[in-house]
C-alpha cells in the first residue's frame, strides 16, 4: 500500500473529483434581477439565479416573503421575445389565497399562474419536480412545513434541467439542516425592519442585507 | 401509363374551366371529407374542387349558382319521431355517392351531385344507382334532380321524377307543382287557397310586392330559391366518428404495470386514428373488462385538445397508476369522446428538435398535475370587476392555454395597495396601528352581501393582542411576536359596527 505512484492524471480522472474548468466552462446563467439594488449587489450575476433552487427560511407570513420575489416574476414575464410563450409561474401549497387584484398590480399575467393545492407534503414536492422540470415554467414557488435532504436535490436537479427558478418557503427550523440550495437565506422581523441574512451564496458572499436601502 | 397523366390532365382542365366559370375561391375543406367510407376517400381527386365549390355556395351571393345540382330524396312512410337518427344512418349511405349530403328535416336528403356525374357516368345512371341504394334498403322513396335545393325537393314531394338540368327549364316544371308539396304552414296555403291558387305556376304568376305583404317575404325567397335565382346555403353532414378498440387478454393481468404494456399499443392506433383525421379529443373513457364484475370505467379528462401520443399515454397511465383493481381485467376498450377540430398552433415540425425547454407543453404539465392531485387542486385565478374586495377574484378551473388576455388597464386599480395574500374569511382584530389609508369600499347593496368598510395598511402591534387565531396563523409556530414591526396586514373598520377585521397579509 502506498507504494504506487499516484499521478495528477489519475487523480483528475477520478469521478469524485470536481475541476473548476467544468464550472467555468458552463454557460452563464441568465440573472433576474430582484429590484433592489443592495440585494442584487450581493448576489453573483446581480440578480437571483435562474435555473436552480432558492430556499427561503421564514417562520412568519407578511415579512415581504413574496414581494422580494414579484418584481423578478413579473419582469420575466414582460419581457417575452416575440413569438415565443409567456413563462407559466406555478404556486405550490400557498399558506392563502394568493390575491389576484394584488397580482395584477404588481404587473404577474394572471393568465400564466397556476395555483397547486396538494393535500400531502409528498405530493407537493411531486407537483413542484413535475413543474419545474417541464421547461414551461418560469419559476415555481412552493411552500412547505419541512423536508428532507432528499427531496431538495431531486428539485435542484428538476429546476436545472427545466431552466426554472424553484423557490421553496420553509420554517426557519431548517436552517442548520445542509441543502442542495444555490441560495439560502432567512427572514425575520428585526428591531425595526424585516431582515434578510444570506446563509449560503454559491458564488457568492453570505451574511446580512440591508433591505431598507432601495 | 396513361391513365396517371391524363388523368392529372384533366383535373386541371377541371379545375381551370371551373374557375374560369364560377371565380369560385379555391379555400375549402378537404380535411373535412369524410374519411370513413372508403368509397369516398378513394375517389379521383377531380371531385375535390367541386366539394368545395358546393360548401361554399353563399360566398356568392350576387350570382345564380349555375353550377350546382341537387338530387333530393323524399322517404314519405318514414315515422317522424325517429327520422333523425335514421337519416343520419342514411346520410351516411349517401356518402358514398357525394361528399355533400344535407339533411332536410323531417323526413328528406338532398345531395349535391354536380361533380358525382362525371365519376358515375352521367346523371340517368347516377340517379339510377342513388335510387338502388334507397331500393336496396327496402325503403320506399321518391327522388328528383333539380338545379336547385328547393326545387328538387318540391319536385320530389310532387312525384315529378324526371331530372332537370337547365335552369330554363326550371320554371316551365315547377309551374305542376301542387303548392302542399312546398309544406309551407297551413295558414298559408290556406290562404292561397282562398286566393284560388292551388299551383306553384298560379303563384309565380303574382306580383312580388302583393305576395311578400299577402304571404310572408320569406315565401317570396323560397320561390327565388326555387328557381335558382337566389343561393340557399345549407349545411353539410358530418358523420359523428370516436375512436373504439378494444383488446382481449390471453390470460388475466392483475398488475396495472402489465396493463400500461397493453395499453400502449391501444394508444398509439388512437393517436393515429386522430392524426389521419386531423383532430383531437378533450375527453377519453378506458374500460377495463372482468370475468364477472361490472366493468371498471376510467374517464379522463384532458386540459386541451390533443391527438398527441405521448399526452394521451401520460395521463392514462398516471390514471392507472392510481387505481385500485378490484378483480383481475381480462380485456380492455378505449373510447374517445367526440372529435374536435385541432388548434392549429399545436401541430409544431420542429417541437421534437426545439431541444430542452420545450418538452413539455403547458396543457401537458397541468394534465399531469390533475391526473394526480385531482381536477379541483388545479387553477387559475383571474379578475372579477367587483369593488368588494372578496368578490374581486375567482378561481378558473377552465385554463385558456391561447395567448392570455391582458387585463385591461382600467381593471387594475393602482391607486391603493392590494396584499398578496387574502383571507378566506375576514378575522376580528383591536384597533391596529394605521400606516396608510383608508379607503372606503361601499357596495354589494343590491344582492344582501352588501359591504360598508374602510380599509387601511396596518402594522401589527405586540402590546395589544389582536385575535390568537390570526397569530397562530401568521406564527406558524404559535408563539407571541417578539417584534413590533414587520408584518403588514390589510385591515378595515366595518362601518356599521365599528368594528375591526383583518383581511389580508402583505406577505
Amino acid at each position: 500500500m502506498g507504494e504506487r505512484q499516484v499521478s495528477l492524471v489519475d487523480i483528475l480522472a477520478d469521478a469524485r473529483v470536481w475541476k473548476l474548468k467544468d464550472a467555468s466552462a458552463a454557460p452563464a446563467r441568465p440573472v433576474w434581477s430582484t429590484g433592489k439594488s443592495s440585494l442584487d449587489a450581493r448576489l453573483p450575476g446581480g440578480g437571483w439565479p435562474t435555473a436552480s433552487l432558492i430556499e427561503v427560511l421564514t417562520d412568519e407570513t407578511g415579512v415581504g416573503e413574496v414581494q422580494l420575489f414579484l418584481p423578478a416574476l413579473a419582469a420575466c414575464q414582460r419581457n417575452v421575445q416575440d413569438g415565443r410563450e409567456v413563462p407559466w409561474l406555478v404556486w405550490i401549497a400557498p399558506p392563502y389565497e394568493p390575491y389576484a387584484p394584488a397580482l395584477a398590480q404588481q404587473g404577474i399575467e394572471l393568465g400564466h399562474l397556476l395555483v397547486v393545492r396538494p393535500s400531502t407534503a409528498t405530493e407537493a414536492l411531486w407537483a413542484a419536480e413535475q413543474a419545474l422540470s417541464s421547461g414551461v415554467c418560469a419559476a415555481v414557488l412552493l411552500w412547505l412545513k419541512g423536508t428532507d435532504d432528499r427531496w431538495l436535490r431531486r428539485l435542484k436537479l428538476a429546476a436545472e434541467a427545466g431552466g426554472s427558478l424553484g423557490v421553496l418557503f420553509r420554517p426557519e427550523r431548517h436552517r442548520f439542516e445542509s441543502s442542495p440550495a444555490s441560495l439560502r437565506m432567512v427572514m425575520s422581523r428585526g428591531e425595526h425592519e424585516v431582515r434578510l441574512d444570506l446563509l449560503k451564496v454559491q458564488g457568492g458572499r453570505s451574511g446580512p442585507v440591508d433591505l431598507g436601502a432601495p | 401509363m396513361r391513365s396517371a397523366k391524363s388523368r392529372t390532365a384533366d383535373l386541371f382542365a377541371a379545375a381551370e374551366y371551373r374557375l374560369a366559370e364560377s371565380a369560385l375561391p379555391t379555400v375549402g375543406r378537404v380535411g373535412a371529407l369524410p374519411a370513413s367510407i372508403p368509397a369516398v376517400s378513394s375517389a379521383p381527386p377531380s371531385r375535390t374542387p367541386h366539394t368545395q365549390a358546393s360548401q361554399t355556395p353563399a360566398t356568392h351571393p350576387s350570382r345564380p349558382q349555375r353550377r350546382q345540382l341537387w338530387y333530393a330524396v323524399v322517404f314519405p312512410e318514414m315515422v317522424r319521431e325517429s327520422s333523425a337518427a335514421v337519416l343520419q344512418q342514411l346520410c351516411l349511405h349517401a356518402q358514398a355517392f357525394t361528399s355533400f349530403v344535407s339533411i332536410e328535416a323531417p323526413n328528406a336528403l338532398l345531395l349535391e351531385i354536380r361533380g358525382s356525374v362525371r365519376l358515375f357516368g352521367s346523371l340517368p345512371r347516377l340517379h339510377a344507382d342513388l335510387d338502388a341504394c334507397w331500393r336496396q334498403l327496402a325503403l320506399p322513396a321518391r327522388s328528383a334532380t333539380a338545379p336547385s335545393t328547393l326545387a328538387a325537393l318540391w319536385l320530389a314531394r310532387a312525384g315529378d321524377l324526371e331530372p332537370i338540368e337547365d335552369i330554363e327549364a326550371l320554371a316551365g316544371r315547377l309551374a305542376k307543382v301542387p303548392l302542399v308539396c312546398t309544406a309551407w304552414d297551413d295558414e298559408v296555403l290556406q290562404t292561397l287557397r282562398a286566393m284560388g291558387v292551388t299551383r306553384l305556376g298560379e303563384l309565380m304568376r303574382l306580383p312580388r310586392a302583393g305576395l311578400a305583404r299577402r304571404l310572408h317575404p320569406a315565401r317570396v325567397q323560397d320561390l327565388d330559391i326555387a328557381l335558382a335565382r337566389q343561393p340557399a346555403p345549407r349545411r353539410a353532414f358530418v358523420p359523428r366518428e370516436r375512436f373504439r378498440e378494444r383488446c382481449d387478454f390471453d390470460t388475466e393481468i392483475e398488475h396495472v404495470a402489465y396493463l400500461e404494456k397493453a395499453l400502449e399499443p391501444l394508444i398509439s392506433r388512437c393517436a393515429q386514428f386522430l392524426l389521419e383525421r386531423q383532430a383531437g379529443v378533450q375527453v377519453l373513457q378506458l374500460r377495463l373488462r372482468h370475468r364477472t364484475a361490472p366493468p371498471t370505467r376510467v374517464p379522463l379528462g384532458l386540459a386541451s385538445v390533443t391527438s398527441e401520443r405521448r399526452r394521451l399515454s401520460d395521463v392514462l397511465c398516471q390514471k392507472l397508476r392510481r387505481l385500485e383493481l378490484e378483480a383481475p381485467v381480462r380485456g380492455m376498450e378505449l373510447i374517445s369522446g367526440p372529435l374536435r377540430g385541432l388548434p392549429a398552433s399545436s401541430i409544431d415540425v420542429f417541437a421534437g428538435f426545439a431541444g430542452a425547454g420545450s418538452r413539455d407543453s403547458a396543457p401537458q404539465l397541468v394534465e399531469r398535475l390533475r391526473a394526480r392531485l385531482g381536477e379541483a387542486a388545479v387553477y387559475g385565478v383571474c379578475l372579477n370587476p367587483e369593488h368588494r374586495p372578496e368578490a374581486a377574484w375567482r378561481r378558473v378551473h377552465e385554463l385558456r392555454f391561447a395567448a392570455a388576455l391582458r387585463p385591461k388597464a382600467g381593471m387594475i386599480d393602482q391607486s391603493m395597495p392590494r396584499p398578496v395574500w387574502l383571507l378566506n374569511e375576514p378575522l376580528p382584530l383591536s384597533k391596529p396601528e394605521i400606516l396608510q389609508g383608508p379607503e372606503r369600499i361601499e357596495s354589494g347593496w343590491w344582492d344582501g352581501k352588501g359591504v360598508a368598510r374602510d380599509y387601511y395598511v396596518a402594522s401589527l402591534r405586540v402590546g395589544r393582542k389582536p385575535a390568537p387565531a390570526l397569530i397562530g396563523h401568521l406564527q406558524g409556530e404559535g408563539h407571541a411576536p417578539s417584534h413590533p414591526h414587520g408584518i403588514r396586514l390589510w385591515v378595515f373598520q366595518d362601518r356599521h359596527s365599528k368594528r375591526w377585521f383583518v383581511h389580508g397579509v402583505f406577505a
